[in-house]
């Protein structure tokens, strides 16, 4: 009976030690939302993947291992609202991460809202989103530029670009968008930027002397005969000429403006995402585009070499998207506050991310400040790239310059 | 219900040529882009026309068959190095052989199973081929850059690009092809007979099953033809064929059921339509408007027409 109770002793023992390994390691759920059917989505959960690997191989966080949780919101609102409500109740997840598009954000605003979970989120960039959710979301992170924090930031580009180079001027701006609500809003707001640089104001208050605008179907929408519009463009003749529509538009738009000879001195795209290989096509050559990153960084910034490699060694493809490293960043920003608050505890790991300062592969260093409406915002900039030879270079900001603008365009 | 011209149709042509004239002194480059355009649209819809007149079946999936074609295309200039002009054969057999597994293996079988049913059926091979090419190339948009395709010309002081007249000459070509086709062989006259009355047909021992067979392969592979030269200009993506559905159908609704020669026409009509639109600052918006809009015109004309008889 006694060597029973021992024995009985001895068990019970070690299965509280074995349990309370286990409590110690069960790991800390990261919840993301991504759109996996695009390479946008497919190329951010990748990279996420990436940033959970390292960290777990480094130990993992507050001595717990991370899990990275993907559900796939289909670019639908009500599959991503839906996501987050499964991520919140049935994973019961610790964080949420991640996020494309402005329209699903929008629709998972409200169960983000019930749940407030701490949100560090790296995509959406219409301020819609932001009006959305409020000045009282302390637990909200976004990461992304909002679309007025775009527009200074090209205004403050092509600024600097043209006190640089004297030979350069961005007086003339024609703007071709598609006849959707992203393109519609774009126009919008270069009308805004235009009144302002009439009184000499806004981003734009320094180089804008005339604006005008057409708009055009989407190929993407069933349309993609561009003609009728660049000529309305060949008409104004701009200085710099910015098409605002999809990457379907990408090829058939630059071609058909070579096909009627329009070649404007600047001529800038300025779709969510790229045709695959854009940079082989021979028309790609010194077309100017906005973004976060350009491959080239590597060749600048060690993170952005460090993130190059390591991507291509885990999944054997290379990051064609600037959502790639930004959904590295998302979750190495997050990790690094957790380390720095040292708990999962809410205020402190709100606090860390508010102070904590992350080198991103992005090209830039990741610091939380004030927006317009939201108190939790990351970065505020786009960069001005240009494909240069077939590849993606910065041409602005010049501290992660890649290399020299090429200028003028055309063959 | 394949009709011949008739008095209406020269009346048309009429009109056509004035207000083409008229547009051309006024806007050239629009009657240009139009009539390109325009002549795009009736290729693509003379099979969508063809199945709805001979197995009246309304196809849903056409356009996914049309972006089916762009990406074989794009598979054999990525990977062999084909010129879509080279592939102009291969392509259109391989569609009429996809046209062929699709009706044996769903369409056969829904044939007397009503038009809700077909619908159903073309809808879902739609969604099936679409979420296909998802799964494989991704939403990403591919594309086949060739200079010939971006070539133009200067005539009188105009400056247009010409690749896009040989939508024109196919459409032409498909056109007469069909016509000569379903007068002068023996399985066109047969595939007439079965349009006009199936089972008036089936009695006088014509094979009604090959002939819809036939027909649907056929249709696909025009489909195919027309894809293989639209690949050099535009982007190729899973959804890049399926605003070409409710175009095709609505030149079939326009020119009238059967009527192959008409669609040519209203193709070109509705082609300078919106490009005339287009060609307005701020009228993109409305190309589909008028599009459509002239569509429910025409019929509704019809229909009142028809009604006083």
């Amino acid at each position: 009976m006694k060597k029973i109770s021992l024995a009985s002793v001895l068990l019970l023992i070690a299965a509280l030690m074995l349990s309370s390994v286990s409590l110690a390691a069960e790991p800390i759920k990261f919840g993301a939302v991504n759109p996996l059917g695009d390479i946008t989505g497919f190329q951010t959960t990748r990279a996420m993947e990436l940033a959970v690997k390292e960290i777990n191989e480094a130990g993992g966080l507050l001595g717990r291992p991370v899990e990275l949780i993907v559900v796939d919101d289909e670019m639908r609102p009500e599959i991503g609202a839906a996501a987050i409500d499964r991520l919140a109740t049935v994973d019961n997840v610790d964080f949420f991460v991640g996020g494309m598009g402005s329209g699903v954000h929008l629709a998972q605003v409200p169960a983000l809202k019930k749940y407030e979970k701490i949100t560090v989120w790296m995509g959406a960039a219409s301020h819609q989103v932001e009006i959305a959710m409020g000045p009282d979301a302390d637990w909200y992170f976004h990461l992304h530029p909002w679309d007025y924090q775009q527009g200074a930031s090209y205004g403050q580009g092509w600024t600097d670009i043209a006190n640089a180079h004297p030979e350069i001027g961005a007086s003339r701006i024609f703007l071709a968008y598609e006849e959707g609500a992203f393109g519609t809003d774009s126009y919008l707001a270069y009308l805004d930027l235009y009144e302002a640089a009439k009184d000499g104001e806004g981003p734009y208050g320094q180089i804008l002397n005339d604006f005008a605008g057409a708009s055009f179907t989407s190929a993407l929408l069933g349309g993609g005969d561009y003609r009728a519009m660049l000529r309305q463009a060949m008409d104004f003749d701009p200085d710099l000429f910015i098409w605002a529509g999809y990457d379907a538009d990408a090829v058939p738009m630059v071609a058909q403006a070579m096909e009627l000879g329009f070649e404007p001195p600047l001529f800038v795209g300025a779709p969510p995402g790229w045709p695959a290989n854009f940079g082989d096509n021979p028309l790609s050559d010194g077309v100017i585009l906005y973004g976060m990153w350009a491959p080239a960084l590597k060749e600048v910034s060690e993170i952005s070499n460090h993130f190059w490699n390591e991507y291509i060694k885990m999944h054997g493809h290379e990051p064609a998207t600037y959502f790639a490293p930004l959904g590295y960043t998302n979750i190495m920003f997050l990790a690094e506050a957790i380390k720095a608050a040292g708990t999962l505890e809410k205020d402190a790991v709100i606090e860390a991310l508010r102070t904590i300062e992350y080198e991103s592969p992005i090209g830039a260093v990741l610091k939380i400040e004030p927006s317009n409406i939201i108190s939790n915002q990351g970065f505020t900039s786009q960069k001005i790239l240009q494909y240069i030879d077939g590849e993606q270079h910065v041409i602005w900001p010049f501290e992660y310059a890649t290399s020299e603008i090429k200028y003028p365009f055309g063959r | 219900m394949l009709a011949a011209a008739s008095k209406k149709q020269y009346l048309f042509i009429a009109l056509l040529v004035i207000a083409a004239i008229v547009i051309g002194f006024w806007e050239p480059h629009a009657l240009i882009y139009g009539i390109q355009r325009g002549s795009l649209y009736a290729v693509i819809a003379l099979p969508l026309a063809l199945i709805l007149g001979i197995l009246g079946v309304l196809n849903l999936a056409h356009g996914e068959f049309l972006t089916v074609g762009m990406y074989a295309t794009f598979v054999l200039f990525s990977r062999f190095g084909v010129d879509p002009m080279v592939s102009t054969v291969p392509v259109t057999l391989l569609l009429a052989v996809v046209g062929v597994a699709v009706y044996l293996l769903t369409i056969k079988h829904v044939l007397k199973a009503g038009h809700l049913s077909q619908l159903l059926i073309t809808f879902g091979i739609s969604l099936v081929i679409s979420e296909l090419i998802k799964s494989i190339y991704t939403t990403q948009p591919r594309g086949v850059f060739t200079t010939y395709s971006y070539s133009s010309t200067t005539l009188a002081g105009i400056r247009f690009g010409t690749y896009e007249f040989l939508y024109l000459l196919i459409a032409v070509a498909v056109l007469v092809g069909l016509q000569l086709f379903l007068k002068k062989t023996r399985l066109g006259q047969a595939t007439f007979a079965v349009g006009q009355n199936p089972r008036g047909a089936s009695i006088v021992g014509i094979n009604v099953s090959f002939v819809y067979l036939f027909v649907f392969g056929l249709s696909i592979a025009i489909v195919g033809l027309a894809s293989v030269f639209m690949v050099p200009r535009v982007s190729i993506f899973p959804g890049a064929g399926t605003p070409y559905t409710m175009k095709s159908f609505a030149l079939t609704a326009m020119a009238g059921l059967g009527n192959l020669n008409g669609i040519l026409l209203a193709g070109i009509a509705l082609g300078i339509f919106e490009a005339v639109v287009n060609a307005i600052p701020g009228g993109s918006g409305w190309s589909d408007v008028v599009f459509f809009g002239v569509l429910i015109l025409v019929i509704m004309t019809r229909a009142i027409r028809e009604g006083r008889r």
